[in-house]
């Protein structure tokens, strides 16, 4: 695309994407006469999606305020499959050629039929993950399915996907990957520059943006700019949850005195935790990235050890404390509140759990229990 | 309410099946807790009693304490959003609260997500709880009812490891005797299950919804033992010599209604009461056709469980309409009532889609009534019956018309 590059703020072209994503998508599309597929989050390989030709692009509901989608799906539904379909409805997605929903839950199997019945005319794709794990038989699975939605995305783009045009999308998206990392990194060094609601920025933007470019821009960054360190110690902060829900929570966190030491949402960390490294096998090195991500609530494996991989995971962090982002009715993240919860207390990490929907509590009640929380730890802080 | 002698047994047979567990259990016998579209006919065949904790919730919303017990788990943490059997059932080991004397401990948890997801998260807790093993049949969706040869293998693949984890908490081997013969009561069972919703297609109707409701927990929890045989062979003969007299279950049939997903546990008897008066039946449902054609063949077993699996019980919006379309004809229906469930997301999200299509299709109204299926908190019963009442005299002027 190469908008942007020449702009003197080097955080420009990030900021346009997610200030009309829609638009940048449909300036490509119109420039490379390619195809745009959406996807819904999560865990849809976008390798694939750009091996075939198209620009891999992500659907986040959350946030969209619901009133066309009420008549196709009731109320008692997560603001992330309600934000998405609005977002249809109301006809904000024509750019999409294609939407490939992924079964992460009852509800993104229920979006996918209700988006079918809605969109009959859009190329619809269900992409059937495995729930189980830990489990040889659902990684051989796996690796079918992301066979079959090679086949199916080819058939849409009329660009057969190739294991070494697959390759070469494994390699661009790990090297972005690994620039998104080191971003994350220099959160941890400098959080008054590279704040959390950059790096998100950087994140988001990633998932919607033609990579190669985005990657581009990434150089402009202010990488060796060592910049001023914080004068107030942060308290280092582990985030579990879906996605940044409410919108403005990273600004909140930020200004707060937090630091994100690591995350598990689905457009955050966790979307750039794990390379899929390359072996003779792509589609294989997909399947071993897949399974090595921190899982989804909705996936399965022994039910003993998911609270205790999950302190681990939070002790390897360092993190001082753990905040909880529930978006409202999703009952894979709710069950295993409790059990989660449990485990923090008997290692004594102090943690939050707010409940997030754009029909939920507002931005400001959320400061109030954040400043709360942070008041409660900043006794413990080194 | 036209009363149906059959039905007097079952307070004896459920009593049997938990007092019985919990004697089995106490004598060192293995427990599983399971859930519907699990191989039960496998457990029994391999000496494991099982165990369904969405019929002790079911239990404990038909007593009407489902308020008090799901309270329990909500102070525990968990969220009044998740599923009311699933809360009923925690809250219950919480609370120490039981119609049924609690349920005997687990050795093992098996479990099929082609019902819904939320089972495998609730037995994810129980797995912990109880320090259990836990299996999942893990049955991907194809999103439009595509065969799936891959998910055919993966499917078989773990219903023969759950043979061997059997094996290996029992000691025991698989019997291929013992197999075919839970494998041929489940089918009798099931066959006469299957003719006992076909006499809803009669005029007037011998049996409602609501009597199939309270019908169906041999079905569910005892399919593959001589019990549940015996007891819809019973309950056929009344229903067919009652379809021979022109019985109904209601005295003055006027409206012939479908009633969609899981029912309304803690008022049935309201229900029914209501519906009666205005001489509305409910003939058929799909929730109670859910167990119908569960039967599977001796040849291959794991073979049939997992084309079923796959195939039947997991639901697809194409072929729900489809059915729908097509009760509607078999059973001269006037009116589709959906529940809009909270606690079932699984079944309820598509429902204004289905309600759509299928009054396009068939010009048969529908109305859509959002309550639980065991949490009386979640929705107003005089809400639901003014909701009714509305539509029942859409119907009856549509008819004068």
């Amino acid at each position: 695309m190469g908008k942007q590059t020449k702009t003197l703020d080097p955080w420009q072209p990030f900021r346009e994407v997610l200030a009309a994503p829609l638009q940048t998508a449909l300036q490509w599309k119109t420039k490379t006469g390619r195809k745009i597929v959406g996807y819904l989050l999560p865990d849809v390989p976008e390798e694939i999606i750009h091996a075939a030709g198209a620009l891999p692009f992500a659907i986040e509901g959350a946030g969209v305020q619901v009133s066309r989608a009420q008549a196709h799906i009731p109320g008692y539904t997560c603001s992330h499959a309600m934000g998405t379909l609005e977002l249809g409805l109301r006809g904000d997605l024509h750019v999409l050629d294609g939407m490939v929903i992924p079964y992460v839950c009852d509800t993104t199997r229920n979006l996918f039929h209700i988006w079918d019945s809605c969109f009959p005319n859009m190329f619809n794709e269900f992409l059937r993950l495995p729930k189980r794990l830990d489990y040889t038989a659902a990684r051989i699975y796996l690796s079918a399915e992301f066979t079959r939605l090679m086949e199916v995305l080819g058939r849409i783009t009329g660009c057969e996907v190739t294991p070494s045009s697959l390759a070469n999308s494994l390699d661009l998206y790990n090297k972005s990957r690994n620039r998104l990392r080191e971003a994350y990194d220099c959160h941890q060094r400098q959080p008054s520059v590279w704040t959390a609601e950059r790096v998100q920025m950087l994140i988001g933007s990633s998932l919607r943006a033609p990579r190669e470019d985005h990657l581009s821009w990434m150089e402009a960054l202010p990488w060796h700019d060592n910049g001023p360190e914080d004068s107030q110690p942060r308290v280092p902060l582990y985030v579990r949850g879906k996605i940044w829900d409410p919108p403005g929570i990273l600004g909140l966190l930020d200004n707060l005195g937090f630091q994100i030491v690591r995350d598990e949402i689905i457009t955050g960390f966790r979307s750039i935790a794990e390379d899929a490294v390359l072996t003779a096998d792509p589609v294989d090195a997909l399947v071993q990235r897949h399974l090595a991500t921190a899982p989804y609530p909705g996936y399965h494996f022994d039910p003993l050890e998911m609270p205790r991989a999950f302190v681990k995971r939070v002790r390897e962090s360092n993190a001082q404390a753990v905040l909880f982002l529930n978006p409202k009715f999703c009952e894979a993240a709710a069950f295993d509140m409790p059990d989660l919860q449990r485990a923090l207390e008997e290692v004594g990490v102090p943690f939050l759990s707010l409940e997030t929907s754009s029909r939920g509590a507002p931005l400001e009640q959320i400061r109030v229990r954040l400043e709360a929380f942070r008041e409660m730890i900043a006794g413990d802080l080194p | 309410m036209q009363q149906i002698e059959s039905l007097k047994s079952l307070k004896q047979i459920n009593f049997d099946y938990y007092s019985g567990a919990h004697m089995a259990h106490q004598q060192g016998k293995f427990i599983a807790y399971v859930n519907a579209f699990t191989p039960v006919e496998l457990i029994y065949a391999m000496n494991m009693i099982p165990i369904y904790p969405e019929n002790h919730a079911v239990i404990i919303g038909a007593r009407r304490q489902s308020a008090e017990v799901a309270q329990a788990a909500e102070n525990i943490g968990y969220s009044m959003d998740l599923c009311s059997y699933a809360r009923c059932d925690l809250g219950s080991i919480k609370a120490g609260i039981s119609p049924t004397w609690g349920l005997p401990k687990p050795d093992l948890l098996v479990i099929s997500n082609c019902q819904c997801g939320t089972l495998t998260k609730w037995f994810e807790v129980l797995s912990r709880m109880y320090q259990a093993p836990m299996v999942l049949v893990d049955v991907p969706h194809s999103g439009r009812g595509e065969r799936d040869a891959a998910a055919e293998k993966y499917v078989r693949s773990q219903l023969e490891d759950l043979v061997a984890v059997i094996e290996r908490i029992t000691g025991r081997p698989l019997d291929p005797d013992a197999l075919r013969n839970t494998i041929r009561l489940s089918k009798q069972a099931s066959d006469l299950w299957t003719r006992v919703l076909e006499t809803g297609a009669a005029t007037p109707s011998p049996i409602t919804v609501f009597d199939q409701f309270i019908s169906m927990a041999p079905i569910v929890a005892q399919r593959g033992t001589q019990v549940a045989v015996d007891f819809y062979l019973q309950l056929v003969e009344e229903l067919d010599e009652r379809v021979r007299q022109e019985k109904g279950a209601i005295e003055n049939e006027r409206f012939r209604l479908f009633w969609d997903n899981l029912p309304i546990w803690p008022e049935l008897r309201r229900l029914s009461t209501f519906l009666e008066e205005r001489g509305a039946s409910l003939v058929t449902s799909l929730y109670t056709w859910a167990w119908a054609n569960l039967a599977v063949g001796e040849e291959d077993p794991l073979g049939d469980w997992t084309e079923q699996y796959l195939y039947t019980a997991n639901m697809h919006i194409r072929r729900r309409i489809e059915d729908y379309v097509n009760l509607a004809s078999m059973y001269r229906l006037d009116g589709f009532l959906y529940h809009s469930n909270r606690s079932c997301k699984f079944v309820s999200q598509d429902i204004p889609e289905v309600r759509r299509a299928v009054t396009e299709r068939t010009g048969i109204p529908g109305v859509i009534l959002e309550a639980d299926h065991n949490d009386p908190r979640l929705y107003s019963i005089e809400a639901l019956e003014n909701q009714l009442e509305e539509f029942l005299d859409l119907l009856a002027a549509r008819r004068a018309h």
